[in-house]
């Protein structure tokens, strides 16, 4: 059976902002705070404590490339968000596929 | 985070809701066993064939419009998840949708839901790929 993943990932999750520096991390394999917030239309303390939460939920972590911090996804509790998403949904599909059946079978 | 569902039905709001709210019903397509008591506060048990067991503990009842679950495998009530069942009755039939939130009951909008679904799918080709730090 499913279990849903941490509730830091869906608390990480719930924010737009940080919806967006996943997404931008998605296109771009690692980028600095600096570069996040001149690409987005955030703030550089704003995007320096999104990424500490996203960090905190394990969805990024960072690495020191000489004098630069720079951040990238790490895919396991995506991955497991997903997971979740597809499994939960596609448990549904399937017990509302037979609730139809079993009315469309009564007729009315 | 939540995941939702609508189906439409063939039959009245008060057909589909004992269906949905009976435990006799709901042996018939939901589980193989159900014990159901459909009051705020009542309790559940769904057991299926390959022995696994589900527990509900129901929050609302309000008849033929909706009905809410906390939903969770044994000794796990912490991570319940929470189901709730709505009903539209139309001239055709019935309209029913169902949601299924995580534990911290975080419910974004419906865009939000969307576009985050957007977000995860975008990333998915970046995640199987190898990370590269340069």
């Amino acid at each position: 059976m499913t279990h849903g993943p941490g509730e830091q990932v869906f608390h990480a999750l719930a924010d737009s902002t940080r919806r967006t520096l996943i997404g931008y991390l998605s296109q771009h394999e690692t980028a600095t705070a600096t570069e996040l917030a001149v690409d987005l239309p955030v703030t550089r303390q704003a995007v320096a404590k999104h990424l500490n939460s996203l960090e905190e939920a394990g969805l990024v972590d960072r690495r020191r490339v000489g004098r630069e911090t720079r951040y990238r996804l790490t895919p396991r509790p995506l991955t497991e968000a997903m997971a979740w998403m597809a499994s939960v949904g596609g448990q549904w599909d399937e017990r509302l596929e037979r609730l139809r059946l079993v009315l469309e079978r009564e007729g009315s | 985070m939540t995941v939702r569902r609508e189906v439409f039905l063939p039959g009245d709001a008060e057909r589909v809701w004992e269906v949905l709210t009976s435990a006799e019903r709901l042996a018939e397509w939901f589980a193989c066993e159900v014990e159901l008591e459909a009051r705020p506060g009542g309790e559940g048990i769904f057991r299926w064939g390959d022995g696994s067991v589900r527990h509900a503990i129901v929050e609302a009842v309000e008849p033929v419009q909706r009905f809410a679950f906390l939903w969770f495998e044994a000794g796990e009530e912490a991570a319940a998840t929470r189901v709730e069942l709505e009903l539209e009755e139309t001239e055709e039939g019935t309209r029913v949708a169902v949601t299924e939130s995580a534990p911290d009951g975080l419910r974004a909008s419906a865009a939000g839901e969307w576009s985050w679904g957007l977000t995860l799918l975008a990333a998915l080709p970046r995640l199987h790929a190898p990370a590269r730090v340069t």
